[in-house]
């Protein structure tokens, strides 16, 4: 107990030493709003983020490109730490009566989130004002963002999982590079080939702690095999399939010939990924900049078996409802902040992927590009993120049935079938019990 | 000081006003006094405490307003096989942390108690884990019982003996949970040990040396009943800690691998934070201080009728 009064008072600390450090650069737009603060029909809005670095300088710089133009509006962008805690600041100041105009939330709290009522709708305004091209945000981004018909945010961050390998171990094993043509075939062989446990060297690595981490990459091996999670209606578990059973069965296979490296989700893997030990990664963009520059590595598209299917978990900016003056300079602020030309600009400066697919067709696409060795993979890939995990109150329950499954295969507790059936069982439970 | 002669000399002119008399009062210069800490614990303690009572007595995810369900939460509790398995995973934690750490800790300080060349030096060793942080010691742990690249299993494989799985083999994960957690309590125990045997009167162990007891003797009959005070308070207290282990699990296992982790704690902040159930978690927050209390009354009245205290 005295360690997590520890902890608190720890991040209490870090976060308000970082909101300080923070808030020096907002002065200038503060001063400024409280300039024009009296001039009337100037409007005053706030916007949570946990963005450091590279992206906080971004975040910052746009908001004052944003507050240097027309509309009357001044965005104040404020650090609230790490992203993780978001929700539980967001909740506090919803209850004390002063949210903030727009947040950063993940997409895995949206159907929660959609329960509260300060929760604005953005529906109406994206209805009424086809400029949005609402469509243009990748299809995986936009699943996120909707909740029972209701939009709850804009999309924020969208990313994907790519198949990342080590050029040197492949040549080494005498093995042709993976191909975007790969089959699920091809990528056991190679996987099996590159494993030798006497040089503890596998062929692949798996988060294997049970969490999200674990079930997303075997959400994305259901779908290449044509499986679903749920059935249409939402009400029964439909994992629990031939399909669902190969993609078990593949995880088994590898497991047991030692071929998987299993993380025990400290996020360890990259390390053993650039020491040489790890053939072959499932990952997305955000460990780009950690696998640099160690091991000559190439990145392309999922293998496939029915269909190359990867997985996004893209997160949101969500509104929450001071006042319709506040409500309308946080929608037209985040419309300017998520069009093309902006949002590639904050693509290049943070290499974050771009939340529209009309972005690949703008002149500074390329660019971008060549910034980031292999972003350009990762980019192209959103179009293989056709599905979207369940928007439901229910789904972190499910997530963790399945990632207990998923975690009994790997570690050779309980065989494909059986371990399907009883998760199976289990989201069935959860999904007919009473909310 | 104001004091009450003065109060009832004005009363000769003019009985005072309520507000003069409590302006008068010497209760009001002690709550004064006592105002910052009773404002603090009353808004830190208190209303959470009491609110969270009002919670397990609800469904609420903390989003939308909540709305009451009675007995739900704690009818749902008594059925749920997974609290159930929670609860076994706290008890067999419990049974084997707290006198592993009483023990361990009393060889080690009658071990330190001693005129050594050195003494400080061993005395900082056994120290220092209890001042580092949870989350460095949870990484330090789960590097070195890493079942690919861990010291542990390289030492094992050195020696030829089979490779272990630790952390990520759940017939093992809650012991080497205890082991861990062992190591960085065990510091506060020593030094609660030896501060009480510093503190035994050196004319009793005199005493018993002319009685010619033999030096198991007057350990066994002398200094250990001393001891009594230190080894009851140590035993509630490493039990409390205990039932309440979640930073150690949080840092490393995060209630896995399946499931064989998760102990009471960490299954409320699974069920609050990650589902949603802020009242459920509230419900077992109950049952768990319940269940502490009812513990720590029944050492208590143990206690009472075997420590021996002195003065």
């Amino acid at each position: 107990m005295k360690r997590i009064c520890l902890l608190i008072a720890t991040s209490v600390l870090i976060v308000s030493g970082c909101g300080s450090s923070g808030s020096t650069n907002s002065p200038t737009t503060t001063g400024s709003a409280s300039a024009s603060g009296s001039s009337g029909g100037h409007v005053n809005i706030t916007l949570w983020h946990g963005y450091t670095d590279v992206e906080g300088t971004a975040i910052r710089a746009l908001a004052t490109q944003f507050n240097a133009t027309p509309p009357n509006i001044t965005v104040t962008p404020q650090f609230y730490g790490n992203s993780d805690y978001a929700l539980q600041k967001v909740l506090a100041a919803i209850a004390g009566g002063k949210p903030p105009d727009i947040s950063y939330l993940y997409g895995s709290w949206a159907a929660n989130i959609a329960t509260n009522p300060t929760t604005v709708n953005l529906a109406p305004y994206i209805q009424k004002d086809p400029s949005w091209n609402w469509n243009d945000f990748w299809l995986a981004a936009r699943n996120v963002t909707t909740v029972n018909g209701k939009i709850i945010g804009v999309p924020a961050l969208i990313d994907n999982l790519a198949l990342v390998y080590n050029k040197k171990l492949f040549a080494k094993a005498g093995i042709p590079l993976p191909t975007p043509n790969w089959t699920w075939t091809d990528f056991e062989n190679a996987a099996l080939k590159l494993t030798d446990p006497s040089k503890k060297q596998f062929g692949w690595a798996y988060v294997n702690d049970a969490s999200e981490d674990t079930v997303w990459r075997f959400w994305a091996m259901l779908w290449q095999a044509g499986g679903s999670i749920l059935s249409p209606d939402g009400k029964q578990a439909a994992f629990n399939s031939a399909a669902g059973l190969k993609a078990m069965t593949l995880l088994q296979t590898l497991a047991k010939h030692n071929a998987i490296y299993l993380d025990d989700g400290s996020d360890v893997y990259p390390g053993v990924f650039n020491s040489g030990h790890i053939g072959m990664l499932w990952t997305g963009p955000w460990d780009l900049s950690q696998i640099t520059g160690h091991q000559p590595y190439g990145v392309t598209i999922l293998p496939g078996d029915q269909n190359h299917q990867t997985i996004s978990g893209p997160d949101n900016w969500v509104v929450f409802n001071n006042g319709s003056a506040r409500v309308n300079a946080a929608v037209t602020f985040l419309k300017w902040f998520t069009s093309p030309a902006i949002d590639l600009k904050w693509a290049t400066m943070t290499g974050d992927l771009p939340l529209r697919a009309s972005v690949a067709k703008l002149p500074g696409y390329n660019a971008f590009v060549q910034k980031y060795p292999g972003i350009g993979e990762w980019a192209a890939n959103l179009a293989n993120a056709t599905q979207s995990r369940p928007v439901t109150t229910t789904y972190p329950k499910i997530s963790t049935v399945v990632g207990q499954a998923v975690q009994s295969v790997l570690l050779g507790k309980a065989d494909p079938q059986q371990a399907l059936s009883q998760a199976a069982q289990q989201v069935n439970g959860i999904l007919s019990a009473p909310s | 000081m104001t004091t009450r002669a003065e109060v009832t000399q004005a009363a000769d002119y003019r009985r005072p006003s309520l507000w003069q008399r409590i302006i008068a009062s010497e209760h009001l210069a002690g709550w004064a006094f006592v105002a910052p800490a009773v404002i603090l614990i009353a808004v830190f303690a208190i209303i959470p405490i009491g609110w969270s009572l009002l919670l397990s007595f609800q469904a609420n995810n903390l989003l939308a307003p909540g709305h009451y369900i009675g007995l739900a939460n704690y009818k749902a509790l008594s059925k749920d096989p997974q609290f159930r398995a929670a609860v076994g995973h706290t008890i067999v934690y419990t049974v084997i942390f707290v006198p592993v750490s009483v023990l361990g800790a009393l060889g080690l300080a009658v071990a330190l108690n001693r005129k050594l060349h050195g003494i400080r030096f061993y005395r900082l060793a056994v120290f220092i884990p209890l001042v580092t942080s949870t989350v460095a010691t949870g990484i330090v742990f789960l590097w070195l019982l890493d079942p690919t690249f861990g010291l542990v299993n390289y030492a094992l494989h050195a020696l030829g003996l089979p490779q272990q799985g630790f952390l990520q083999d759940p017939n093992q994960a809650l012991y080497c949970i205890v082991v861990m957690t062992v190591w960085g309590w065990l510091g506060f125990d020593v030094i609660v040990y030896l501060a009480a045997l510093q503190g035994i009167p050196q004319d009793l162990l005199e005493a018993s040396e002319i009685d010619g007891a033999s030096k198991w003797a007057t350990f066994r009959s002398v200094v250990l009943p001393l001891l009594g005070p230190a080894t009851l308070f140590l035993v509630v207290w490493s039990t409390i800690n205990a039932l309440q282990l979640f930073d150690e699990i949080y840092v490393t296992t995060r209630g896995g691998p399946l499931g064989a982790t998760t102990v009471i704690v960490y299954y409320l902040y699974e069920q609050a934070f990650q589902f949603f159930n802020a009242g459920y978690g509230a419900a077992i927050a109950y049952v768990l201080f319940v269940g502490i209390l009812i513990i720590t009354l029944f050492q208590l009245w143990v206690g009472r009728k075997r420590v021996y205290y002195t003065s």
